[in-house]
Protein backbone atom coordinates (compact mmCIF):
# COMPACT_ATOMS: atom_id res chain seq x y z
CA UNK A 1 0.00 0.00 0.00
CA UNK A 2 2.80 2.55 1.29
CA UNK A 3 4.32 2.02 -2.37
CA UNK A 4 1.57 4.04 -4.35
CA UNK A 5 1.18 6.79 -1.60
CA UNK A 6 1.04 10.38 -3.27
CA UNK A 7 2.41 13.75 -1.33
CA UNK A 8 -1.09 14.55 0.16
CA UNK A 9 -1.75 11.21 1.06
CA UNK A 10 -1.36 9.17 4.29
CA UNK A 11 -1.87 5.78 5.90
CA UNK A 12 -3.15 5.24 9.08
CA UNK A 13 -3.77 2.16 10.69
CA UNK A 14 -6.56 1.91 13.43
CA UNK A 15 -6.59 -0.92 15.76
CA UNK A 16 -5.85 -3.91 16.60
CA UNK A 17 -7.13 -2.99 20.05
CA UNK A 18 -8.22 0.27 18.90
CA UNK A 19 -11.30 1.67 21.11
CA UNK A 20 -13.20 2.35 17.70
CA UNK A 21 -12.78 -1.39 16.59
CA UNK A 22 -14.68 -4.11 17.17
CA UNK A 23 -12.01 -6.58 18.54
CA UNK A 24 -8.03 -6.40 17.57
CA UNK A 25 -8.20 -6.93 13.99
CA UNK A 26 -6.46 -4.03 12.14
CA UNK A 27 -8.43 -1.96 9.18
CA UNK A 28 -5.41 0.10 7.31
CA UNK A 29 -6.54 3.15 5.78
CA UNK A 30 -5.12 4.95 2.96
CA UNK A 31 -6.74 8.90 3.17
CA UNK A 32 -6.70 11.68 0.74
CA UNK A 33 -7.95 14.47 3.08
CA UNK A 34 -10.45 13.06 5.03
CA UNK A 35 -11.49 10.33 2.11
CA UNK A 36 -11.03 6.65 2.71
CA UNK A 37 -9.06 5.82 -0.94
CA UNK A 38 -8.32 2.40 -0.21
CA UNK A 39 -8.61 0.10 2.93
CA UNK A 40 -6.62 -3.15 3.47
CA UNK A 41 -7.67 -5.25 6.49
CA UNK A 42 -5.05 -7.32 8.42
CA UNK A 43 -6.90 -10.40 10.55
CA UNK A 44 -4.88 -13.02 12.60
CA UNK A 45 -4.25 -11.07 15.68
CA UNK A 46 -6.33 -13.88 17.91
CA UNK A 47 -6.10 -16.87 15.71
CA UNK A 48 -6.98 -19.42 17.84
CA UNK A 49 -6.74 -22.76 15.59
CA UNK A 50 -10.15 -23.99 17.06
CA UNK A 51 -10.27 -26.07 13.68
CA UNK A 52 -7.33 -27.97 14.13
CA UNK A 53 -7.99 -28.30 18.27
CA UNK A 54 -11.38 -29.99 17.28
CA UNK A 55 -9.82 -32.47 14.99
CA UNK A 56 -7.86 -33.74 18.41
CA UNK A 57 -10.92 -33.80 20.76
CA UNK A 58 -13.76 -36.20 21.25
CA UNK A 59 -17.15 -34.81 20.05
CA UNK A 60 -17.98 -34.22 23.92
CA UNK A 61 -14.58 -32.35 24.61
CA UNK A 62 -15.46 -30.23 21.04
CA UNK A 63 -18.62 -28.79 22.23
CA UNK A 64 -16.73 -26.93 25.05
CA UNK A 65 -14.20 -25.57 22.90
CA UNK A 66 -16.95 -24.33 19.95
CA UNK A 67 -18.49 -22.22 22.69
CA UNK A 68 -14.85 -20.30 22.60
CA UNK A 69 -15.64 -19.46 18.86
CA UNK A 70 -17.57 -16.05 19.91
CA UNK A 71 -18.60 -15.97 23.32
CA UNK A 72 -21.23 -13.57 22.37
CA UNK A 73 -23.30 -16.52 20.63
CA UNK A 74 -22.11 -19.59 22.59
CA UNK A 75 -24.95 -21.43 22.63
CA UNK A 76 -26.08 -20.97 18.58
CA UNK A 77 -22.44 -22.11 17.91
CA UNK A 78 -23.11 -25.07 20.06
CA UNK A 79 -26.37 -25.81 18.32
CA UNK A 80 -24.23 -25.92 15.09
CA UNK A 81 -21.82 -28.33 16.29
CA UNK A 82 -24.67 -30.52 18.19
CA UNK A 83 -26.81 -30.37 15.19
CA UNK A 84 -24.36 -31.54 12.88
CA UNK A 85 -22.94 -34.39 15.02
CA UNK A 86 -26.76 -34.78 15.47
CA UNK A 87 -27.31 -35.43 11.72
CA UNK A 88 -24.32 -38.11 11.62
CA UNK A 89 -25.44 -40.12 14.32
CA UNK A 90 -29.13 -40.18 13.17
CA UNK A 91 -31.13 -39.09 16.64
CA UNK A 92 -33.38 -36.35 16.96
CA UNK A 93 -33.91 -34.53 20.11
CA UNK A 94 -37.66 -35.02 21.74
CA UNK A 95 -39.38 -31.63 21.47
CA UNK A 96 -39.37 -30.56 25.24
CA UNK A 97 -35.34 -30.47 24.33
CA UNK A 98 -35.73 -28.84 20.89
CA UNK A 99 -37.99 -26.18 22.83
CA UNK A 100 -35.44 -25.68 25.48
CA UNK A 101 -33.10 -24.78 22.59
CA UNK A 102 -34.89 -22.49 20.85
CA UNK A 103 -35.58 -20.56 24.22
CA UNK A 104 -31.81 -20.70 24.72
CA UNK A 105 -31.39 -19.60 20.99
CA UNK A 106 -33.28 -16.67 21.11
CA UNK A 107 -32.00 -15.47 23.96
CA UNK A 108 -28.74 -15.26 23.15
CA UNK A 109 -29.97 -13.52 19.85
CA UNK A 110 -31.26 -10.74 22.05
CA UNK A 111 -28.42 -10.66 24.42
CA UNK A 112 -25.99 -10.16 21.59
CA UNK A 113 -28.20 -7.37 19.44
CA UNK A 114 -28.57 -5.60 22.75
CA UNK A 115 -24.72 -5.44 23.16
CA UNK A 116 -24.06 -5.09 19.38
CA UNK A 117 -26.66 -1.91 19.57
CA UNK A 118 -24.58 -0.51 22.60
CA UNK A 119 -21.18 -0.75 21.22
CA UNK A 120 -22.51 0.79 18.24
CA UNK A 121 -23.71 3.93 20.43
CA UNK A 122 -20.19 3.97 21.89
CA UNK A 123 -18.40 4.05 18.49
CA UNK A 124 -20.24 7.02 17.51
CA UNK A 125 -19.98 8.66 20.38
CA UNK A 126 -23.53 7.71 22.25
CA UNK A 127 -21.99 6.63 25.16
CA UNK A 128 -24.74 5.83 27.50
CA UNK A 129 -26.49 3.91 25.12
CA UNK A 130 -24.13 1.01 26.23
CA UNK A 131 -25.09 1.88 29.78
CA UNK A 132 -28.78 1.31 28.74
CA UNK A 133 -28.47 -1.75 26.69
CA UNK A 134 -25.76 -3.39 28.98
CA UNK A 135 -28.83 -3.21 32.26
CA UNK A 136 -30.91 -4.90 30.01
CA UNK A 137 -28.62 -7.72 28.48
CA UNK A 138 -27.44 -8.44 32.37
CA UNK A 139 -31.46 -9.43 32.79
CA UNK A 140 -31.31 -11.75 29.77
CA UNK A 141 -27.99 -12.89 30.23
CA UNK A 142 -29.51 -13.49 34.45
CA UNK A 143 -32.44 -16.03 32.77
CA UNK A 144 -29.50 -17.82 30.40
CA UNK A 145 -27.70 -18.30 33.70
CA UNK A 146 -30.37 -19.58 35.07
CA UNK A 147 -30.87 -22.47 33.23
CA UNK A 148 -27.19 -23.15 32.05
CA UNK A 149 -25.33 -22.02 35.10
CA UNK A 150 -23.36 -19.77 33.18
CA UNK A 151 -22.78 -16.57 31.57
CA UNK A 152 -20.99 -16.69 28.45
CA UNK A 153 -19.56 -20.00 28.28
CA UNK A 154 -22.13 -22.75 28.99
CA UNK A 155 -21.48 -26.72 27.33
CA UNK A 156 -25.04 -27.12 28.06
CA UNK A 157 -26.27 -28.98 25.03
CA UNK A 158 -25.84 -31.91 25.04
CA UNK A 159 -26.17 -35.07 21.67
CA UNK A 160 -29.93 -35.54 21.75
CA UNK A 161 -31.04 -33.30 23.81
CA UNK A 162 -30.20 -30.99 26.50
CA UNK A 163 -28.07 -31.08 29.94
CA UNK A 164 -30.98 -29.74 32.53
CA UNK A 165 -34.65 -29.41 32.08
CA UNK A 166 -36.00 -24.99 32.77
CA UNK A 167 -35.55 -24.53 36.40
CA UNK A 168 -38.47 -23.83 38.63
CA UNK A 169 -40.35 -20.03 38.34
CA UNK A 170 -38.48 -20.38 34.93
CA UNK A 171 -41.35 -18.82 32.36
CA UNK A 172 -42.91 -15.92 35.69
CA UNK A 173 -38.79 -14.51 35.78
CA UNK A 174 -38.33 -14.38 32.09
CA UNK A 175 -41.93 -13.02 30.99
CA UNK A 176 -41.40 -10.27 33.65
CA UNK A 177 -37.69 -9.44 32.29
CA UNK A 178 -39.49 -9.90 28.21
CA UNK A 179 -41.98 -6.90 30.08
CA UNK A 180 -39.62 -4.69 31.02
CA UNK A 181 -37.09 -4.96 27.86
CA UNK A 182 -40.01 -4.25 25.72
CA UNK A 183 -40.05 -1.01 27.00
CA UNK A 184 -36.81 -0.41 27.12
CA UNK A 185 -36.39 -1.39 23.28
CA UNK A 186 -39.35 0.93 22.69
CA UNK A 187 -37.00 3.49 24.49
CA UNK A 188 -33.93 2.68 22.45
CA UNK A 189 -36.14 3.05 19.02
CA UNK A 190 -37.15 6.61 20.11
CA UNK A 191 -33.79 7.17 21.15
CA UNK A 192 -32.37 6.57 17.89
CA UNK A 193 -34.96 7.89 15.96
CA UNK A 194 -34.99 11.22 18.06
CA UNK A 195 -31.40 11.86 18.38
CA UNK A 196 -30.25 14.05 15.79
CA UNK A 197 -26.56 13.56 15.77
CA UNK A 198 -27.53 9.65 15.24
CA UNK A 199 -29.73 10.14 12.43
CA UNK A 200 -27.23 12.59 11.10
CA UNK A 201 -24.24 9.72 11.51
CA UNK A 202 -26.36 6.41 10.62
CA UNK A 203 -28.98 7.48 7.71
CA UNK A 204 -27.86 7.11 4.21
CA UNK A 205 -24.40 5.94 5.18
CA UNK A 206 -22.59 2.90 4.33
CA UNK A 207 -25.56 2.06 1.93
CA UNK A 208 -25.25 -1.71 0.71
CA UNK A 209 -28.20 -2.40 -2.04
CA UNK A 210 -29.39 -5.65 -2.10
CA UNK A 211 -27.79 -6.50 -5.38
CA UNK A 212 -24.21 -5.85 -3.85
CA UNK A 213 -24.94 -7.49 -0.58
CA UNK A 214 -25.93 -10.75 -2.57
CA UNK A 215 -22.27 -10.28 -4.45
CA UNK A 216 -20.34 -9.62 -1.68
CA UNK A 217 -21.95 -13.07 0.51
CA UNK A 218 -23.22 -11.05 3.58
CA UNK A 219 -26.01 -12.85 5.61
CA UNK A 220 -28.07 -12.02 8.68
CA UNK A 221 -29.16 -8.25 9.62
CA UNK A 222 -26.42 -6.73 7.29
CA UNK A 223 -28.52 -8.32 4.72
CA UNK A 224 -32.09 -8.34 5.36
CA UNK A 225 -31.79 -4.15 6.40
CA UNK A 226 -31.13 -3.80 2.10
CA UNK A 227 -34.49 -6.14 1.78
CA UNK A 228 -33.10 -9.44 1.35
CA UNK A 229 -35.59 -11.60 3.07
CA UNK A 230 -33.26 -14.45 3.85
CA UNK A 231 -33.23 -16.25 7.25
CA UNK A 232 -32.13 -19.73 7.67
CA UNK A 233 -34.67 -20.23 10.39
CA UNK A 234 -37.00 -20.00 7.37
CA UNK A 235 -35.48 -21.40 4.69
CA UNK A 236 -34.22 -24.24 6.66
CA UNK A 237 -36.34 -24.69 9.26
CA UNK A 238 -34.15 -26.64 11.90
CA UNK A 239 -35.36 -27.58 15.68
CA UNK A 240 -39.40 -26.58 15.89
CA UNK A 241 -39.15 -22.97 14.00
CA UNK A 242 -41.47 -24.62 11.64
CA UNK A 243 -44.33 -24.97 14.36
CA UNK A 244 -43.39 -21.23 15.70
CA UNK A 245 -44.77 -18.13 14.26
CA UNK A 246 -42.55 -15.18 13.59
CA UNK A 247 -41.40 -12.93 10.67
CA UNK A 248 -38.47 -12.30 9.27
CA UNK A 249 -37.71 -8.34 10.28
CA UNK A 250 -36.10 -6.61 6.84
CA UNK A 251 -35.96 -2.80 5.82
CA UNK A 252 -35.41 -1.13 2.65
CA UNK A 253 -32.65 1.64 3.13
CA UNK A 254 -29.54 -0.96 3.59
CA UNK A 255 -27.85 1.99 5.90
CA UNK A 256 -26.44 2.05 9.23
CA UNK A 257 -29.48 3.49 10.16
CA UNK A 258 -31.37 0.20 8.82
CA UNK A 259 -29.36 -2.15 10.35
CA UNK A 260 -29.79 -1.13 13.89
CA UNK A 261 -33.57 -0.80 13.20
CA UNK A 262 -33.46 -4.53 12.03
CA UNK A 263 -31.96 -5.74 15.24
CA UNK A 264 -34.46 -3.79 17.24
CA UNK A 265 -37.08 -5.37 15.43
CA UNK A 266 -35.84 -8.65 15.46
CA UNK A 267 -35.07 -8.50 19.46
CA UNK A 268 -38.84 -7.89 19.73
CA UNK A 269 -40.21 -10.93 17.06
CA UNK A 270 -37.36 -13.58 19.49
CA UNK A 271 -39.50 -12.36 22.13
CA UNK A 272 -42.60 -12.85 20.70
CA UNK A 273 -41.19 -16.19 19.85
CA UNK A 274 -40.13 -16.77 23.32
CA UNK A 275 -43.44 -16.08 24.83
CA UNK A 276 -44.69 -19.03 22.75
CA UNK A 277 -42.24 -21.44 23.53
CA UNK A 278 -43.20 -20.98 26.85
CA UNK A 279 -46.51 -21.68 26.23
CA UNK A 280 -46.49 -24.63 24.18
CA UNK A 281 -43.85 -26.08 25.74
CA UNK A 282 -44.75 -29.94 26.08
CA UNK A 283 -43.47 -31.94 28.77
CA UNK A 284 -41.61 -35.22 28.39
CA UNK A 285 -38.19 -36.85 28.66
CA UNK A 286 -35.01 -34.82 27.33
CA UNK A 287 -33.28 -37.22 25.35
CA UNK A 288 -34.93 -39.88 22.94
CA UNK A 289 -35.87 -43.03 25.40
CA UNK A 290 -34.18 -46.51 24.65
CA UNK A 291 -31.07 -45.02 23.97
CA UNK A 292 -27.57 -44.21 25.26
CA UNK A 293 -27.82 -40.36 24.86
CA UNK A 294 -27.62 -38.41 28.12
CA UNK A 295 -25.98 -41.29 29.83
CA UNK A 296 -22.16 -40.79 30.80
CA UNK A 297 -20.31 -42.45 28.05
CA UNK A 298 -16.83 -41.91 28.20
CA UNK A 299 -16.53 -42.43 24.25
CA UNK A 300 -18.71 -41.98 21.29
CA UNK A 301 -18.63 -43.22 17.96
CA UNK A 302 -19.79 -41.78 15.34
CA UNK A 303 -20.77 -43.28 12.05
CA UNK A 304 -18.41 -42.26 9.12
CA UNK A 305 -20.38 -39.62 6.94
CA UNK A 306 -20.08 -35.94 6.24
CA UNK A 307 -23.15 -33.48 6.84
CA UNK A 308 -23.37 -29.52 6.42
CA UNK A 309 -25.12 -28.28 8.74
CA UNK A 310 -26.80 -24.16 8.97
CA UNK A 311 -28.23 -22.26 12.16
CA UNK A 312 -29.20 -18.68 12.29
CA UNK A 313 -26.50 -16.82 14.37
CA UNK A 314 -27.26 -13.57 15.61
CA UNK A 315 -24.78 -12.11 12.72
CA UNK A 316 -26.35 -14.18 9.68
CA UNK A 317 -25.81 -17.88 8.59
CA UNK A 318 -23.28 -19.76 10.80
CA UNK A 319 -22.41 -23.11 9.56
CA UNK A 320 -20.47 -26.37 9.86
CA UNK A 321 -18.95 -28.74 7.45
CA UNK A 322 -18.30 -31.81 9.31
CA UNK A 323 -16.63 -35.01 8.12
CA UNK A 324 -16.86 -38.14 10.09
CA UNK A 325 -14.45 -41.14 9.65
CA UNK A 326 -15.96 -43.43 12.45
CA UNK A 327 -13.61 -42.67 14.65
CA UNK A 328 -14.47 -40.79 18.33
CA UNK A 329 -12.93 -37.63 16.91
CA UNK A 330 -14.26 -35.86 13.90
CA UNK A 331 -12.12 -36.01 10.57
CA UNK A 332 -12.41 -32.39 9.86
CA UNK A 333 -14.67 -29.63 11.22
CA UNK A 334 -14.52 -26.47 8.54
CA UNK A 335 -16.74 -23.30 10.56
CA UNK A 336 -18.31 -20.80 7.88
CA UNK A 337 -19.03 -18.00 10.94
CA UNK A 338 -21.58 -15.31 9.83
CA UNK A 339 -19.18 -12.89 10.60
CA UNK A 340 -16.67 -13.60 7.94
CA UNK A 341 -18.12 -12.41 4.61
CA UNK A 342 -19.38 -9.33 6.84
CA UNK A 343 -15.79 -8.35 7.64
CA UNK A 344 -14.13 -9.01 3.80
CA UNK A 345 -17.21 -6.71 2.97
CA UNK A 346 -15.86 -3.61 4.85
CA UNK A 347 -13.41 -2.36 2.61
CA UNK A 348 -15.66 -2.01 -0.37
CA UNK A 349 -18.00 0.09 1.75
CA UNK A 350 -15.82 2.37 3.58
CA UNK A 351 -13.82 3.51 0.37
CA UNK A 352 -15.36 6.70 -1.08
CA UNK A 353 -16.71 7.70 2.32
CA UNK A 354 -15.08 9.95 4.94
CA UNK A 355 -12.71 8.83 8.02
CA UNK A 356 -15.39 9.78 10.51
CA UNK A 357 -18.03 6.98 8.47
CA UNK A 358 -15.48 4.58 8.90
CA UNK A 359 -16.78 4.03 12.84
CA UNK A 360 -20.22 4.04 12.06
CA UNK A 361 -19.76 1.44 9.34
CA UNK A 362 -17.88 -0.85 10.85
CA UNK A 363 -19.39 -0.79 14.40
CA UNK A 364 -23.48 -1.22 12.38
CA UNK A 365 -22.09 -4.45 11.14
CA UNK A 366 -21.89 -5.65 15.33
CA UNK A 367 -18.57 -7.62 14.67
CA UNK A 368 -16.86 -10.25 16.96
CA UNK A 369 -13.35 -10.71 15.35
CA UNK A 370 -12.63 -13.73 17.33
CA UNK A 371 -15.25 -15.41 15.47
CA UNK A 372 -14.19 -14.04 11.83
CA UNK A 373 -10.32 -14.97 13.45
CA UNK A 374 -11.02 -18.64 14.20
CA UNK B 1 -36.25 -25.52 -8.15
CA UNK B 2 -35.19 -29.07 -6.55
CA UNK B 3 -32.39 -30.91 -6.02
CA UNK B 4 -32.91 -33.53 -9.17
CA UNK B 5 -33.85 -31.15 -11.58
CA UNK B 6 -30.32 -29.52 -10.39
CA UNK B 7 -28.62 -31.98 -10.86
CA UNK B 8 -29.44 -33.11 -14.35
CA UNK B 9 -29.16 -29.90 -15.12
CA UNK B 10 -25.71 -29.53 -13.92
CA UNK B 11 -24.69 -33.28 -15.74
CA UNK B 12 -25.92 -32.41 -18.74
CA UNK B 13 -24.22 -29.44 -19.36
CA UNK B 14 -20.69 -30.46 -17.62
CA UNK B 15 -20.99 -34.50 -18.65
CA UNK B 16 -17.32 -34.59 -18.37
CA UNK B 17 -16.61 -32.60 -15.36
CA UNK B 18 -19.40 -33.45 -13.10
CA UNK B 19 -18.85 -36.94 -11.45
CA UNK B 20 -20.98 -38.41 -8.62
CA UNK B 21 -23.54 -36.58 -8.65
CA UNK B 22 -26.23 -37.45 -6.10
CA UNK B 23 -28.51 -36.40 -3.73
CA UNK B 24 -28.31 -36.40 0.21
CA UNK B 25 -31.96 -35.10 0.55
CA UNK B 26 -34.34 -32.28 -0.27
CA UNK B 27 -32.03 -29.53 0.59
CA UNK B 28 -28.08 -31.25 0.00
CA UNK B 29 -26.49 -32.12 -3.09
CA UNK B 30 -23.01 -33.25 -3.29
CA UNK B 31 -20.93 -33.87 -6.39
CA UNK B 32 -17.26 -33.80 -7.51
CA UNK B 33 -15.93 -31.67 -10.13
CA UNK B 34 -12.93 -31.34 -12.24
CA UNK B 35 -10.54 -29.43 -10.85
CA UNK B 36 -9.79 -27.22 -13.92
CA UNK B 37 -13.48 -26.66 -15.16
CA UNK B 38 -14.43 -25.62 -11.32
CA UNK B 39 -14.75 -21.94 -12.68
CA UNK B 40 -16.58 -22.45 -14.98
CA UNK B 41 -19.30 -24.87 -13.72
CA UNK B 42 -19.41 -22.19 -10.86
CA UNK B 43 -20.24 -19.65 -13.57
CA UNK B 44 -22.68 -21.89 -14.65
CA UNK B 45 -23.95 -22.87 -11.26
CA UNK B 46 -24.70 -19.10 -10.38
CA UNK B 47 -25.91 -17.97 -13.80
CA UNK B 48 -28.24 -20.76 -14.68
CA UNK B 49 -29.24 -22.44 -11.38
CA UNK B 50 -29.59 -19.38 -9.29
CA UNK B 51 -26.26 -20.22 -6.83
CA UNK B 52 -25.71 -16.93 -6.15
CA UNK B 53 -24.49 -17.48 -2.39
CA UNK B 54 -20.78 -18.77 -1.81
CA UNK B 55 -21.34 -20.36 2.21
CA UNK B 56 -17.89 -21.34 2.48
CA UNK B 57 -14.39 -22.92 0.65
CA UNK B 58 -12.41 -25.67 2.25
CA UNK B 59 -9.69 -27.80 2.18
CA UNK B 60 -9.91 -31.37 3.49
CA UNK B 61 -6.55 -33.77 3.35
CA UNK B 62 -7.30 -37.31 2.74
CA UNK B 63 -3.74 -38.82 3.67
CA UNK B 64 -4.32 -42.33 3.43
CA UNK B 65 -5.75 -41.34 -0.19
CA UNK B 66 -2.47 -38.91 -0.94
CA UNK B 67 -5.16 -36.67 -1.87
CA UNK B 68 -6.31 -33.36 -0.74
CA UNK B 69 -9.86 -32.05 -1.44
CA UNK B 70 -11.34 -28.50 -2.19
CA UNK B 71 -14.74 -28.40 -0.67
CA UNK B 72 -17.19 -25.24 -2.23
CA UNK B 73 -20.39 -25.44 -0.41
CA UNK B 74 -22.75 -22.96 -2.98
CA UNK B 75 -26.62 -21.95 -1.34
CA UNK B 76 -28.57 -19.73 -2.87
CA UNK B 77 -30.21 -16.61 -1.61
CA UNK B 78 -33.80 -18.12 -3.45
CA UNK B 79 -34.04 -21.68 -2.92
CA UNK B 80 -33.09 -24.00 -0.03
CA UNK B 81 -30.48 -26.38 -1.73
CA UNK B 82 -26.70 -26.44 -0.41
CA UNK B 83 -24.59 -27.74 -3.15
CA UNK B 84 -21.19 -29.59 -2.16
CA UNK B 85 -18.74 -29.39 -4.69
CA UNK B 86 -15.86 -31.13 -4.03
CA UNK B 87 -12.53 -31.29 -6.21
CA UNK B 88 -9.91 -33.96 -6.04
CA UNK B 89 -6.33 -33.09 -5.74
CA UNK B 90 -2.97 -34.55 -5.80
CA UNK B 91 -1.08 -34.20 -2.38
CA UNK B 92 2.11 -33.06 -4.45
CA UNK B 93 1.66 -29.79 -5.96
CA UNK B 94 -1.78 -29.58 -5.34
CA UNK B 95 -3.04 -27.06 -7.86
CA UNK B 96 -6.66 -25.76 -8.85
CA UNK B 97 -8.37 -22.18 -10.65
CA UNK B 98 -9.43 -19.89 -8.19
CA UNK B 99 -13.16 -18.20 -8.62
CA UNK B 100 -12.86 -15.31 -7.27
CA UNK B 101 -14.23 -13.87 -10.83
CA UNK B 102 -17.41 -15.71 -10.24
CA UNK B 103 -17.43 -15.47 -6.47
CA UNK B 104 -16.32 -12.14 -4.82
CA UNK B 105 -15.82 -13.48 -1.03
CA UNK B 106 -14.02 -16.60 -2.12
CA UNK B 107 -11.31 -14.50 -2.37
CA UNK B 108 -10.37 -14.82 1.79
CA UNK B 109 -11.60 -18.22 1.80
CA UNK B 110 -8.94 -19.24 -0.86
CA UNK B 111 -6.47 -17.34 1.02
CA UNK B 112 -7.25 -19.30 4.13
CA UNK B 113 -7.44 -22.60 2.61
CA UNK B 114 -4.02 -21.76 0.70
CA UNK B 115 -1.73 -20.93 4.16
CA UNK B 116 -3.38 -23.70 5.94
CA UNK B 117 -3.11 -26.64 3.38
CA UNK B 118 -0.40 -24.92 0.61
CA UNK B 119 -3.77 -25.51 -2.55
CA UNK B 120 -2.42 -23.20 -4.33
CA UNK B 121 -4.95 -21.31 -6.66
CA UNK B 122 -4.01 -20.41 -9.67
CA UNK B 123 -5.27 -16.85 -10.82
CA UNK B 124 -6.07 -15.24 -7.58
CA UNK B 125 -6.12 -11.67 -7.35
CA UNK B 126 -3.80 -11.70 -4.00
CA UNK B 127 -2.52 -14.88 -2.44
CA UNK B 128 -0.93 -14.03 1.00
CA UNK B 129 -1.87 -15.08 4.02
CA UNK B 130 -4.32 -13.85 6.35
CA UNK B 131 -4.88 -15.42 9.61
CA UNK B 132 -1.04 -16.74 10.00
CA UNK B 133 2.51 -15.24 10.02
CA UNK B 134 4.42 -15.08 6.82
CA UNK B 135 6.82 -17.16 8.66
CA UNK B 136 4.76 -20.14 8.54
CA UNK B 137 3.75 -20.51 5.19
CA UNK B 138 5.26 -23.96 4.12
CA UNK B 139 4.20 -25.55 7.31
CA UNK B 140 0.34 -26.18 6.14
CA UNK B 141 -1.16 -26.62 9.88
CA UNK B 142 -4.55 -28.62 9.26
CA UNK B 143 -2.63 -31.36 7.23
CA UNK B 144 -2.71 -34.48 8.86
CA UNK B 145 1.22 -34.86 8.81
CA UNK B 146 1.70 -31.53 10.38
CA UNK B 147 3.99 -31.59 13.85
CA UNK B 148 3.28 -28.38 15.50
CA UNK B 149 5.10 -25.17 14.99
CA UNK B 150 6.29 -24.11 18.34
CA UNK B 151 8.03 -27.65 18.35
CA UNK B 152 9.69 -27.14 15.37
CA UNK B 153 10.60 -23.31 15.87
CA UNK B 154 12.61 -24.73 19.14
CA UNK B 155 14.51 -27.56 17.64
CA UNK B 156 15.63 -24.89 14.93
CA UNK B 157 16.83 -22.41 17.77
CA UNK B 158 18.41 -25.05 19.45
Amino acid sequence: MEEQLEPNEMIVHLGPQHPMQPGPFRLNLRLKGETVVDADIELGFIHKGIEKILENKTYLQGITIVDRICYLVALVNEECFVGCTEKLLGIEPPERSQYIRVILDELTRIQSHLLGMGEFGEFIGFVSMFMYTIREREEVLGLIDMITGARVTHSYLKFGGVRDDLPDGFKEKALSVFNNLKKSVDDFEEMFHTDRIFRERTVGVGVLTADVAKNLGVSGPVLRATGVPFDIRKNEPYLVYKDLDFKVCTETAGDCFARVQVRINEIRESIYILEQCLDQIPGGPLFPEGTMYGRRTPVMRVPAGEVFHRVEDPRGEMGMYMISDGSDKPYRVKIRGPYYPTLQALPPLIIGTTVADVASISGSMDGCTSEADR
Amino acid sequence: MDVAEILKSLTDAFPEAISEATAESEIRARSYVDKDEVRKVCQYLKDSLQFDHLCSVCGVDYIKRNELEVVYHIASYNHPVVLTLKARLPRENPEIESIVSVYWNANWYERETYELFGILFKNHPNLKPLVLPEDMIGEWPLRKDYEGFPNKTARNLV
